[in-house]
């Protein structure tokens, strides 16, 4: 695997968060923010099983440092079996990051109910600290 | 339908050493359905070869295209142009696919993204199992439509090995029902155990791949 990590790596976090796991006084949101040490940028889904690994190698060929999947606990799933779908697809690309040398811990996925932008961010930065371990994605500036 | 599974990435990445353009291509039939060489696995597969090439020290650039069927001549012209710049193709259709477009494009380099495993149907989300052989004699009609040249390790026609497991599967793999079980069950349920008693000629195995390279002919079919 590429080494390129440096001390001033700021990791760039893509996070994909499924709408139903805000609290349900949290505004949903999107674009970029800047964290403690990484930006993110969160991307509103209707359900975590909307992700799919075509999506995400993808952001990962542009040059995304890491992905970071917000899901549903399991059984609070409004799709029923959609956060458990996402799951199985993440534990894939997990196995194919690592068989590519990227990683496994590019990619991630995690559950909670009733979050707030800060829990949000809070899995952003966590993602960003594994991230941080592998230097940055070398298909940056490719 | 014709299954598949991907290579490993290594072994690709072994191939492309010394590739710059790369058009990954996929087959949106058989392989599709087998979740191996459909959009979605052609549009998974380029970035991952992309990112491996890269981690690898041999970068390049990766296109990707999905055809409607790799093993149809009047499919390929779609990919003329993306094959005319490439310098190596990889192909995650079945090996029938991926030689028509090694035949068709035959100055550009193929390679095999899948490994062509067998004919199959999809038994639950997530699982295939096969159910035909490509025998070329087929016996459905004695054996109630179980197939016992597929679906039996050792493609026994006349009843059940001494391995069946005191469950009912093969002894060669766990998971797998002996399908001399299962015809027995079968023919019993209708009545009709006494049919595999009959005596039946030998099964003519000429016509399979034992048989050599086949060559289906239809003169009325032709031009």
């Amino acid at each position: 695997m590429a080494n390129n990590s440096t001390a001033d790596f700021q990791p760039q976090i893509t996070l994909l968060y499924c709408r139903q796991s805000l609290a349900a006084e949290v505004k949903a949101v999107q674009g970029n923010r800047a964290g403690d040490g990484f930006s993110v940028r969160l991307v509103l889904l209707p359900c975590s099983s909307k992700v799919q690994l075509p999506h995400l190698m993808r952001l990962l060929e542009q040059g995304c440092d890491g992905l970071q999947i917000a899901a549903c606990p399991e059984k609070a799933c409004q799709h029923l079996v959609g956060s458990n779908r996402a799951e199985k697809r993440i534990a894939r690309g997990r196995g194919l990051l690592e068989q590519v040398g990227m990683g496994a811990e590019r990619l991630g996925l995690d559950r909670g109910a009733g979050l707030s932008l800060d829990d949000l961010m809070e899995m952003a930065g966590q993602r960003a600290e594994a991230v941080r371990a592998l230097g940055p994605n070398p298909m940056k500036g490719v | 339908m014709i299954t598949a599974e991907w290579k490993p990435i290594e072994e690709m990445v072994g191939y492309l050493r010394g590739h710059k353009k790369v058009l990954v291509i996929g087959c949106a039939t058989c392989v599709a359905e087998c979740a191996a060489g459909g959009e979605r696995e052609v549009e998974t597969l380029a970035p991952l070869l992309a990112m491996a090439m890269q981690n690898d020290g041999n970068p390049i650039e990766v296109k990707s295209a999905t055809l409607e069927r790799q093993c149809e001549p009047e499919f390929l012209e779609a990919i003329s142009e993306a094959a005319a710049d490439a310098d190596a193709i990889v192909s995650v259709a079945c090996g029938i696919g991926m030689q028509l477009v090694a035949e068709h494009y035959a100055d550009t380099p193929l390679y095999p993204g899948v490994n062509t495993t067998s004919l199959s149907i999809r038994e639950e989300p997530g699982l295939w199992t096969s159910r035909c052989a490509a025998c070329g004699d087929c016996v459905l009609g004695l054996t109630f439509g179980l197939c016992p040249v597929a679906r039996c390790a050792k493609s026994l026609q006349n009843g059940p090995c001494g391995g069946t497991r005191t469950d009912g599967m093969c002894e060669i793999n766990q998971d797998t029902p002996c399908i001399w079980r299962l015809i027995v069950e079968r023919a019993t349920a209708r009545g009709r155990l006494e049919d595999l008693t009959k005596v039946r000629p030998p099964k003519d195995w000429s016509n399979s791949p034992a048989g050599g390279p086949k060559r289906m002919l239809r003169e009325d079919l032709r031009s």
